[in-house]
């Protein structure tokens, strides 16, 4: 009797996730009359790719899309490559004054910040050195903003690894660094695969710091295209949808690669799922 | 026996180079972009134009306490946070309770839950002021096939359900995080203290507070802590949402300084406001950090 | 080829791990490194690779003081106890990842790869990942990556422990031709004394640290230098009776037991007697002493039966009761 009391309650759980991810996608695709047909059709209707076409083609998106991907991925690149080797020090290497643990509680603290503190002078800097409206600008703030993540999670993974691998490189003769590249790093690729995804998928969906700091198309990523053209008077809503469900497919795409670490990931290390 | 296992044991004085070039890049980052900015921050939060050029004072610091923007804000923000994740913990944690067992489909409901959380914050925002707009969104649409009038029913756009419906996005969108979490926790525990009360004769409902809260303690003060954060810094949806408004019904204090700082360019009063905030999320931070650090879970 | 500790020591925190080591070891000995868990044997090793710093005292290779000299340069090659076999490689990979790092061009490398998988009988396994090999093969694995670069030393910490009983008998005798045919220095760790007696040419008892004693398995095994040494070589081991001013030892095997009295005979009664075969252990007690004693195989008797028993006068062994140092005269082999 439980269990299948369990399944029941599985079926709403699933609606109340997916409904209105479903709903919008449904929009994205209904010409304009069925949009605001009342009552409104949840399945049948006739689709159509005008709102597509509109969005991405007449109305600059694709530029707004193109930004978004830039800057994700160098960003996580960056963000891979410093803290990576971070985590890496932080765990192996012993430093005095028990810095290990003190520099790694430190660098997490950093990530607690609320974002509206540092980007209002991160606004006055960048004005300052004229990188306003740039994507160089936030992919350096999306590289800070991503490296105490990466440093967190790679230390799990790093610890996760017994020290006699390197210890038998070391003793055959390698560097140091040589042992890192050739007996760490393989083994930690799938740690380092879901880092990059995670960091990908938070630069993608940065919102506030993007807003801050570009104004103008020429950097502008995708969400703050998005939020441009909602605060209008007259709202385009199938436009809106399909630059929204672009923005969405990614994501998709990576929480089902990446279902088996998102709980670690999101927990910050603390809780393996 | 040896300190640790995992460290390096064989490190001589001259060892300190390899690790300290390591790390020097991402505290260089760190230090200019997350600590220099605070730094900048406390000095032009100290700081207001006058006419005879700029000075160095309190005002923008005292300001706060007149300001009463600054105060409803600062309520706002308490009431999000606290009706939100009430809302998401019960629900997070009576679903992870009810579903805690092996059942098939697992890998299909772990991954569509994950949807609304990792969607961008504007998508969730055109999302729901889709579904929640007065005259063809789904909600009220619904509503009417019921049978229910929809008359007031504006949502985002009510003075009086504004708050609430931001609320219900957040809970919509978190849920799914705090029941995973819950879930992994609970799973982690190992079977043998259950079956040790069993024969002991606990009921169900001792079993649950004496043994089960007991043992998912770190995870539960995990995701408060998490949870905590995020809802006292929001931004993103409310922004899409209501902006603030109608009027300043959803203002939350990250919208106030954002708007102080980038509508009316009061940089240094924005500056002010963040220190408080800044200051607030700290202490509660340290607090749970306080907590973990005794449960070893950190 | 050399390798000399002169006066080593670790400290860990307040606690002495290794305490004044002095260990001299000539080109081509197998030395044995033996003691209990916790007697600084591994530590001694690790120190000798250069994985651990020395916290007082000096390391000499070749008579170069090696202290400063990083692991990577010290040119030994070690066999882990768990193996340490690199999961992502494969075999053939594993074995010639130390050829690799000191740049063999490609053909050395699979020439030389081969000929050691051949000495070790693993061709067969070159292409498989280590998580597919039964522990023995792991085993000769890490071996074949040891020899392969012809090092100045073999370290070997306890690598046939993981291993089952029989395996572990059969990979004994292997090594210990393996080591005769390539005639390079080998410092081996453990803690199981039949491995000390049988493969060493020179056997090093440590004690919390300390060196007890610092010879061939047959004079540990004859003259030991104090009880400690005693007891923890021989199996079953030595007897002891305790007396004021000496105490008495004598191993197992050097009690006759008589079913009637004799001259100069003990009494003593039969506790249990264990049938192993190819001999029968005898455990006796007389007064509140407790000896066991090896028997022929068909030796019998009854649980609480009346015995005497011979101790070969020659073969006993006198320790100080307080200090455990041998007080016994003897000339050694």
């Amino acid at each position: 009797m439980r269990s299948r009391f369990r399944y029941v309650l599985l079926v709403p759980a699933l609606l109340f996730a997916l409904a209105p991810v479903y709903w919008m996608l449904t929009i994205s695709l209904k010409s304009e009359v069925d949009q605001f047909a009342t009552p409104p059709p949840w399945f049948v209707f006739t689709p159509t790719l005008d709102h597509y076409y509109d969005a991405f083609v007449t109305r600059g998106f694709g530029e707004y899309l193109l930004n978004s991907a830039i800057v994700s991925v160098s960003s996580t690149i960056c963000a891979l490559v410093i803290g990576t080797l971070a985590a890496y020090a932080l765990t192996r290497f012993e430093l005095p004054w028990r810095l290990n643990r003190h520099l790694s509680l430190w660098i997490l603290s950093t990530r607690m910040f609320p974002a509206i503190v540092t980007a209002v002078p991160l606004f006055l800097m960048m004005r300052d050195l004229r990188l306003l409206n740039t994507r160089a600008s936030l992919i350096i703030v999306y590289t800070a903003f991503n490296l105490p993540f990466v440093v967190w999670m790679m230390r799990g993974f790093f610890a996760d690894l017994p020290r006699d691998l390197e210890e038998a490189a070391l003793v055959d003769g390698d560097s140091r660094l040589g042992a890192l590249v050739r007996v760490v790093l393989p083994l930690v690729a799938p740690g380092l695969a879901a880092t990059a995804v995670f960091c990908l998928i938070i630069s993608w969906n940065e919102f506030l710091f993007a807003l801050v700091l570009t104004q103008t198309d020429a950097a502008m990523t995708l969400p703050v295209g998005i939020a441009g053209r909602v605060t209008q008077y007259e709202i385009k809503w199938g436009v809106m949808s399909a630059a929204a469900s672009v923005a969405l497919v990614p994501i998709l795409v990576f929480a089902l690669a990446l279902q088996k670490y998102l709980v670690r990931g999101l927990s910050l290390g603390a809780v393996k799922g | 026996m040896p300190k640790s296992r995992r460290f390096f044991s064989a490190q001589n004085r001259r060892e300190w180079l390899l690790p300290a070039l390591f790390i020097a890049p991402a505290l260089a980052v760190l230090l200019s972009l997350s600590i220099y900015p605070l730094f900048y921050s406390i000095t032009i939060s100290l700081q207001q134009e006058t006419s005879s050029g700029v000075v160095w004072t309190l005002g923008n610091f005292t300001r706060l306490f007149s300001d009463n923007f600054f105060l409803i804000a600062m309520v706002h923000t308490f009431v999000y946070a606290v009706a939100a994740l009430s809302c998401e913990f019960l629900l997070g944690l009576g679903l992870a309770l009810l579903l805690n067992s092996r059942m098939r489909g697992r890998g299909l409901l772990r991954a569509s839950l994950l949807v609304p959380m990792m969607l961008p914050s504007v998508v969730v925002g055109v999302i729901w002021r889709l579904m929640l707009n007065p005259d063809f969104g789904a909600i009220n649409g619904t509503l009417r096939q019921l049978g229910i009038s929809t008359e007031g029913l504006t949502w985002t756009a009510s003075p009086k359900l504004a708050m609430l419906s931001v609320i219900a996005v957040d809970v919509w969108q978190w849920t799914p995080f705090v029941f995973l979490v819950l879930l992994a926790g609970l799973q982690a525990i190992p079977e043998e203290p259950y079956e040790a009360a069993l024969i002991d004769g606990s009921s169900r409902w001792q079993t649950f507070w004496h043994v089960t809260l007991p043992l998912l303690k770190p995870s539960i003060l995990i995701v408060l802590l998490l949870r905590t954060m995020d809802l006292l810094r929001v931004f993103d949806q409310i922004f899409i949402l209501t902006e603030g408004g109608p009027g300043f019904t959803t203002e939350t204090i990250s919208l106030y300084i954002y708007r102080t700082a980038f509508r009316f360019f009061d940089f240094g009063y924005a500056a002010a406001m963040s220190f408080v905030l800044l200051a607030l999320t700290n202490v509660i931070s340290v607090i749970y950090i306080k907590f973990l650090q005794a449960k070893d879970a950190i | 080829m050399g390798i000399e500790f002169r006066n080593v020591s670790k400290h860990f925190g307040g606690a002495s791990v290794v305490d004044d080591l002095s260990l001299e070891i000539r080109d081509g000995e197998f030395v044995v490194l033996l003691g209990p868990s916790g007697c600084g044997k591994t530590t001694t090793l690790r120190m000798l690779a250069g994985l651990e710093t020395v916290s007082s005292g000096d390391i000499f290779i070749d008579s170069e003081r090696v202290n400063d000299v990083p692991t990577q340069h010290r040119d030994l090659a070690m066999v882990f106890q768990s193996y340490a076999l690199y999961p992502h490689m494969t075999i053939a990979e594993n074995i010639g990842y130390p050829l690799r790092v000191r740049k063999f061009d490609k053909a050395q490398r699979v020439e030389r790869v081969n000929r050691v998988a051949a000495m070790l009988e693993i061709e067969s396994l070159l292409e498989r990942k280590p998580r597919q090999l039964s522990g023995g093969e792991r085993q000769r694995v890490a071996l074949a990556r040891a020899i392969v670069r012809e090092p100045r030393a073999y370290l070997m910490d306890e690598p046939l422990s993981n291993l089952d009983a029989r395996l572990r008998v059969q990979m004994r005798g292997e090594l210990k031709r393996l080591q005769h045919q390539l005639g390079t220095t080998t410092i081996y760790v453990t803690h199981d004394q039949a491995e000390a007696m049988t493969l060493a040419s020179l056997v090093a008892v440590m004690r919390k640290g300390r060196l007890q004693q610092f010879d061939t398995p047959m004079n540990i095994y004859n003259c030991p230098a104090n009880r400690f040494v005693a007891e923890f070589v021989g199996s079953p081991s030595m007897n002891f009776i305790e007396g004021e001013r000496t105490t008495i030892g004598i191993r197992p095997e050097h009690i006759q037991i008589f079913s009637e009295p004799r001259d100069g005979a003990i009494a003593a009664s039969v506790y249990v007697t264990e049938l192993m075969g190819n001999e029968t252990f005898v455990f006796l007690s007389f007064g509140t002493n407790r000896l066991i004693a090896r028997a022929p195989a068909d030796f019998r008797a009854e649980v609480e039966s009346k015995v005497w028993l011979q101790l070969a006068k020659d073969k006993m062994h006198y320790f100080d009761p307080k200090s455990g140092e041998s007080l016994t005269q003897r000339h050694k082999v």
